[in-house]
């Protein structure tokens, strides 16, 4: 049995916390804290991007009697908190965003929307690769949207899961589908990780300018005027949609059938595209149509946010296994993974 | 450009009708030589297959072909057999409850790693077989697996699935090019090409399932034509829904001279099987589809004619099975060329 660990913050930074029911001030800049205990050393990196709101936590030194690991919590409170194993906070979860990677129209630089393309080989790979980075993550439900590449990206990343519990596309587009797809075994039901696929979560759909090559685009519309489609908060392309239409619909979508699971305890993958997954981003983070203009998610790399207590707590990209970095961000997601590595293989 | 004619010696030269050999057949020519097989699984082995020697003004390949050409064929390449098509059928490798051994049917789990990898290997068998049109079930294995195999495809033409639930989903999926269209290799989802439907038996355990209901009913459910599981599909049932879609929706895209890939199941590959090779139901209950390997077919002249499973690039074995495939392969041969 370990002994306490002793955490020795060389900094200690105080910031604010925001929710969704106050404003708060925008902090910028990026910070560095170093953790060292007497087992392992981490390193924690908060960063940012362009006028972002984000926060920074105080981080308060645990000693934990059964493990050794670097806690960062967000409640203030600087005391050291005594383990208990036990005390678990029951209303927090887990919410991980995975934005698919290239698919053969990325490849050949053609207008996607919701043309319904598949993922290349790069593609493929980067999924692969986004699944071993949360493969210590807990999942209790996925959401995909309606287009393969999505799906595929959410089947093959947790392809990589260690818990080894099967994701099972839920069928309702009728009853027949509904009677086909049932389950007879309970323990099998409990082994399984329900994946449900919602239009609302699709890509923003382009219009007219689906399947167009972007240069061809410029040549036909404008330069300016593309420019304009595509950056723009709520101009819509011919017959397609704008960010504002298909922020509308997505985080609608999020707040209706996600977010419940997220108060019920269960944790949360979304595997989705580029405007849908920024439009969730800009509820969860209070981004403004400006800011959210500029937010570019990277592809394959998934982003973790903290559910808990009604606030979404923004928690970075979490690391692949063969890299230094923060080895767990909450106590539950810690003992989450302990429980991997005591499960026989 | 016309090369010299190639002249293909048969060392031997054989007639199979129904019988459970294997016979290797050595063709050699100035270019190259080739290693043939055919395997007769079973004893009724529909298509008797004839070899020739045949000249051909402008390849390299060796031709099996089941129609009695006569040799000197130097009609050229621009003599077009319009209704001769190639029919693919893969059944999808390893998902995630096989791994577990747990009775699967239409619950729609994914592929394991195994699975993926089964599929990219089926790819690069099929890498050289043209596709203009794919059907799969509504699961995600069968859909994955058709994905990954297509990405190995030389042709580089994109597969996109056709989304027709309402009205909205056809018009947002709208493409809005003629030359991106024409790139394009529609995939069709349909249920009817979904696994046998397990009834209650879905998601048990087979060890579980033998203790719960006896050895032998289990056994009778599985392995009968007729008598289905609780609330669930015989074969037949299966067999029924599968081919009459296959038929209606299937054939007439063959008869237009599209070269189709079905990317299925166990059950209702073996049904369309069956109704390809005209097997009776004894027959069908003992066929055993492998995971993963490409069986191919060509559909001429209203007949499908069964040509066994397409090897890999990296081994040795026929060049292309009919002179259209052939034919097909030089030009991309030519595209890669073009591209290097």
């Amino acid at each position: 049995m370990a002994t306490g660990a002793h955490l020795h913050a060389m900094g200690c930074m105080q910031g604010q916390m925001k929710n969704h029911s106050n404003g708060s001030q925008n902090l910028a800049g990026s910070s560095q804290l170093r953790m060292v205990n007497e087992s392992f050393y981490t390193d924690l990196r908060l960063f940012r991007q362009d006028n972002l709101h984000f926060k920074i936590w105080k981080l308060s030194m645990a000693c934990m009697s059964g493990s050794q690991f670097l806690v960062a919590d967000p409640i203030e409170s600087s005391s050291i908190r005594s383990s208990c194993d036990n005390h678990r906070r029951n209303n927090e979860t887990a919410l991980i965003l995975l934005r698919h990677g290239e698919s053969m129209w990325n490849e050949k630089n053609l207008f996607t929307g919701c043309v319904d393309v598949p993922l290349t080989q790069k593609g493929a790979n980067e999924a692969i690769e986004a699944g071993k980075r949360i493969c210590s993550i807990p999942v209790d439900m996925i959401y995909t949207s309606v287009l393969i590449r999505a799906q595929m990206t959410a089947m093959l990343a947790m392809a990589q899961h260690r818990s080894k519990k099967v994701p099972i596309i839920v069928h309702n587009e009728s009853e027949q589908a509904q009677t086909w797809s049932n389950v007879y075994s309970a323990k099998t039901k409990k082994e399984s990780i329900p994946v449900i696929t919602a239009w609302q979560l699709n890509e923003r759909m382009y219009g007219e300018l689906q399947g167009l090559n972007k240069q061809e685009t410029a040549d036909q519309f404008g330069k300016e005027k593309v420019h304009e489609w595509r950056r723009s908060f709520n101009i819509p392309p011919p017959n397609g949609e704008s960010l504002e239409m298909c922020a509308q619909r997505a985080v609608s979508y999020f707040k209706e059938q996600i977010e419940p699971q997220l108060s019920l305890g269960k944790n949360v993958m979304i595997a989705a595209h580029g405007n849908s997954l920024r439009s969730i981003i800009m509820y969860l983070d209070n981004l403004t149509s400006q800011e959210v203009i500029n937010l570019e998610l990277s592809t394959g790399i998934p982003m973790l946010y903290v559910f808990k207590e009604g606030n979404f707590i923004r928690r970075g990209n979490p690391t692949g296994p063969s890299e230094a970095g923060v080895y767990a961000y909450t106590k539950n997601l810690a003992l989450y993974r302990q429980k991997l590595d005591d499960m026989p293989e | 450009m016309a090369s010299a004619a190639t002249c293909l010696h048969a060392t031997s030269s054989i007639q199979a009708q129904g019988s459970k050999h294997v016979f290797p057949l050595q063709m050699v020519s100035k270019g190259f030589s080739l290693d043939m097989q055919l395997r007769a699984k079973r004893k009724n082995f529909p298509a008797s297959l004839k070899l020739h020697a045949v000249h051909a003004s402008s390849s390299h390949s060796s031709i099996a072909d089941p129609i009695e050409v006569p040799s000197n064929n130097n009609s050229g390449d621009s003599e077009k057999k319009s209704t001769e098509a190639s029919l693919i059928l893969i059944r999808h490798g390893e998902s995630l409850w096989n791994e577990k051994n747990l009775f699967t049917g239409c619950v729609d789990v994914p592929l394991t790693k195994k699975g993926v990898e089964e599929a990219i290997q089926a790819g690069k068998r099929i890498s050289n077989i043209p596709i203009d049109m794919i059907y799969t079930s509504s699961l995600i294995r069968a859909q994955m697996t058709a994905m990954l195999a297509i990405s190995e495809h030389r042709r580089k033409k994109v597969p996109i699935i056709i989304h027709n639930e309402n009205e909205q989903a056809q018009k947002w999926s709208q493409i809005y090019s003629e030359e991106t269209k024409k790139q394009s290799i529609p995939v069709i989802t349909a249920w009817q090409l979904n696994e046998r439907m397990y009834g209650e038996l879905q998601g048990l355990n087979k060890q579980e399932t033998a203790e719960l209901f006896g050895k032998e009913k289990v056994h009778e459910w599985r392995r009968s034509y007729d008598v289905p599981p609780p609330n669930g599909e015989s074969l037949e049932m299966c067999a029924e829904r599968a081919v009459a879609y296959f038929r209606d929706q299937i054939v007439p895209q063959l008869l237009a001279g599209k070269n189709v890939m079905i990317a299925a199941h166990g059950n209702s590959l073996r049904s369309i099987i069956m109704y390809l090779d005209k097997l009776t139901s004894q027959e069908v209950i003992d066929l055993e589809l492998s995971t993963g390997i490409p069986m191919l077919y060509i559909f001429k002249n209203g007949m499908f004619v069964r040509r066994g499973s397409p090897i890999p690039p990296s081994e040795a074995g026929v060049y292309a099975y009919t002179r259209r495939l052939a034919l097909y392969r030089q030009k991309l041969d030519k595209l890669d060329e073009m591209f290097e």
